[in-house]
């Protein structure tokens, strides 16, 4: 048995919410609604999270706004494709629990604290058409734009992401050509949300928390570096963190709730939990791991999922905060026409267009050679990709650096430079062209899922938004690193179904809850869906608020006996 | 084109302003995020600047050309961004408000070119503001600081010059006597 209680408190709240990304802000808000004090501690100078360098896509099924617009979806249906996609890698009661809650928990921060949302038409769910209890659209959310002078002091205190265009909705995206058409882009509307400092996407979902957090008078503070939990016997009553170099003991009278999203800033926590090598990152520093190292203290019991690598590349002089190189992500641009990724042999492993198809074939492991055949690889494009469409922050028609890649005249001269087998790549380019002529991919089924169509092609491109032939000089390649997965992780801490970690022994921990990124994905199992870790953080804040301020919801009791499931899988 | 201005009023004669902005290397010191410059000649200075925007913050290499060096009224300048199609120009306007008080004006245009210039002047339209109002604060504090640690020097000196003092002043006007 733990004690390490201090000989005096510097702070006290009902509920402490270690992060303050959703999970944590929408925690301390749902505590204080339910009759608890509650106080947010952020290791950073910024609120926000990850949730704000995010696309800000919220992901629920069977929510009230697609109901409104006639769009037919349950729970039941969520829960149905989520169970098949999982891949049995999940958990009946842990998907069935956010399938529940998160129509519930958006309704309650629509009323409480003013979140405006609407239905991002036509986006799909990724799998759609392909598995069963699919949507072509109506589950994936995004908030409306957010006044960001109504934060006062902290408007500059809350994160903007240097990832996402957050003057621009979808909406306004997607009827101006879609993220390949940056060209066609309507930039009066960027523009006057810029100068308005309205914002969208992440940044806006983020903000209407951190409003939320000050209309209640919830105090935050930013530069805490929380240390350790503080335990009486079996129970977390508190927190050590530590602030410019000294003590600050927080007493925790209900709840420590840890939401500080995942580990992948710290190398060896990546290699071990997430089978990642010297991964590159686009979230912040701070993202290396707490919540492990906190909640190992009490015995948390971790778990882990199937999960992916990403890919990534930087470019030149860009930076995030601290003079932190800035990675992007190579998703949008992956699947345009006139592009390819190729592994050292010059080949396709892949269905460009399509980011899980790409992901999981980078992680093979060839048994015969043991080596990651697919790893390190490339995105090949020629002028034309170059001329049309932009490659992270490199604009259409602007050169590509020479930090950033190789450029050539011929593909042969590129393979040479890159150290790629030049046969190789000459065949996939040929191939891949005739594939183009003909509108459709039959190795890799580019341009097939609808999702990959809009947010990974180019959706003018006919007869096949992710197909164009790689024809004209000068070629490019960009060599992509192996990335971790933006706060989503493949290994997390084990919470039931209100959000208190468990131990190994499969009993809750008193006054300990985890939330968001920080809790491990069984409710998503071998699958993750664009829009799902931030409908996670809202309702694993909502559960654990709640349930921190004595006021636990049954819902998922009810619906379990409705289904017939077992109480544990 | 987008344009911003800025005016400001500095505790200072319009000469010791001057005295200041006529070195190009002090405006970059000056300029927010600017941490290299390399003046090539009288008119013309390569500027590295880390530039943050939105959670990105951005080194660009800035070519600055000053067209016109009108001192103590104005400057005229222009400039290029090496890397991306983003070319600017601006003017410093100085005028004599009080004896020990000079106002200045500083604008600054920004004009992106090519199929993305829309995009390159709506991300700058928050920004410019920004930059013009950071740059003349600076400028302003900078030499009020510099007139009031002048003025302490002065009054710290003492009532009867020194014999060192006596001696430099006639050396002084002697040699301008000789030599104009």
């Amino acid at each position: 048995m733990i004690r390490n209680l201090p000989a005096k408190w510097d702070l006290e709240a009902d509920v402490v919410a270690v992060g303050s990304g959703g999970g944590g802000l929408a925690a301390a808000i749902t505590a204080h609604d339910h009759g608890a004090s509650a106080l947010v501690l952020e290791r950073s100078d910024q609120v926000g999270g990850v949730t704000a360098y995010s696309m800000g896509e919220v992901w629920i099924p069977g929510n009230h706004l697609e109901a409104a617009l006639g769009i037919e979806d349950s729970p039941e249906s969520g829960f149905a494709y989520i169970k098949r996609l999982s891949m049995g890698y999940g958990d009946d009661l842990a998907i069935l629990n956010q399938m529940v809650h998160g129509p519930v928990a958006l309704r309650f921060f629509e009323e409480r604290i003013g979140l405006k949302m609407c239905v991002v038409r036509d986006l799909p769910d990724y799998y759609y058409p392909h598995v069963e209890a699919s949507l072509a659209e109506g589950r994936c959310l995004e908030a409306l734009p957010f006044p960001a002078q109504t934060l006062g002091d902290w408007q500059s205190r809350t994160r903007l992401s240097p990832h996402v265009p957050y003057g621009m909705t979808h909406e306004d995206i997607f009827h101006n050509g879609g993220m390949a058409n940056m060209m066609k882009w309507d930039y009066s509307v960027m523009a006057e949300r810029l100068a308005k400092d309205e914002r969208c996407a992440g940044p806006g979902l983020a903000a209407y928390f951190v409003k939320g957090v000050l209309d209640r008078g919830i105090a935050m503070h930013t530069g805490v570096d929380v240390q350790e939990l503080v335990v009486d016997g079996g129970r977390v009553v508190g927190l050590r963190a530590s602030v410019d170099g000294r003590d600050l003991f927080v007493r925790a009278n209900r709840g420590v709730v840890i939401a500080v999203s995942s580990y992948e800033r710290n190398p060896g926590y990546a290699k071990t939990l997430g089978h990642q090598l010297d991964p590159v990152s686009m979230v912040m520093p701070t993202i290396d791991g707490a919540h492990l190292r906190l909640a190992g203290q009490v015995g948390a019991r971790i778990a882990r999922v199937p999960d992916v690598s990403m890919l990534g590349f930087h470019v030149p002089g860009e930076e995030q905060e601290d003079e932190v190189a800035l990675w992007r992500g190579a998703l949008p641009f992956m699947g345009l026409p006139h592009t390819i990724v190729v592994n050292r042999a010059g080949k396709r492993f892949a269905n460009e267009a399509f980011y899980r198809s790409v992901y999981f074939g980078l992680g093979a492991i060839d048994g015969a050679t043991q080596t990651h055949p697919n790893y390190p690889c490339w995105a090949i494009f020629d002028s034309q990709a170059r001329e049309k469409y932009p490659f992270g922050s490199v604009m259409p028609g602007e050169e590509l650096p020479e930090a950033m890649g190789v450029t050539a005249h011929s593909i042969a001269e590129l393979a040479a430079r890159i150290g790629v087998d030049a046969h190789g790549l000459a065949d996939t380019v040929a191939r891949f062209n005739d594939y183009s002529a003909r509108g459709e991919d039959p190795e890799f089924a580019r341009g097939t899922f609808p999702w990959g169509a809009l947010m990974c092609g180019d959706p003018l491109q006919q007869p096949n938004a992710n197909l164009g032939p790689l024809l004209e000089a000068p070629f490019h390649a960009v060599r992509l690193h192996q990335m971790a997965g933006g706060g989503i992780a493949a290994t997390g801490i084990m919470a039931d179904h209100h959000c208190r970690a468990i131990g190994w022994d499969d009993e809750p921990i008193e006054g300990l809850y985890v939330a968001g990124n920080s809790v491990a994905r069984l409710d998503n199992g071998a699958l993750m869906q664009s829009g799902i870790t931030n409908a996670r953080g809202m309702t694993h804040g909502y559960l654990a608020g709640r349930h921190a301020a004595g006021h636990p919801s049954e819902l998922l009791q009810e619906e379990r006996l409705r289904l017939g499931l077992r109480e544990r899988a | 084109m987008i344009e911003a201005e800025n005016s400001i009023v500095i505790g200072a004669p319009i000469g010791n302003v001057w005295d200041y902005v006529r070195d190009i290397s002090r405006w970059a010191n000056l300029f927010p995020g600017c941490r290299e410059c390399t003046v090539i000649d009288d008119r013309n200075s390569r500027w590295v600047i880390k530039v943050g925007a939105g959670g990105l913050v951005r080194t660009v290499n800035v070519m600055v050309r000053v067209e016109r060096w009108d001192g103590p009224e104005r400057v005229d300048f222009s400039y290029a961004l090496e890397a991306e199609p983003v070319v600017g120009s601006g003017s410093y306007v100085a005028s004599m408000k009080e004896p020990h008080e000079t106002q200045i004006t500083l604008k600054v245009r920004v004009e992106g070119s090519g199929s993305m210039a829309p995009m390159w002047e709506a991300v700058s339209r928050p920004l410019l503001p920004q930059l013009a109002k950071g740059f003349s604060g600076t400028l302003k504090t900078e030499i009020e600081n510099g007139a009031t640690a002048a003025v302490a020097s002065a009054s710290a000196t003492p009532a009867r010059p020194s014999p060192v003092r006596l001696t430099a002043a006639w050396l002084r006007r002697t040699w301008q006597k000789l030599f104009g």
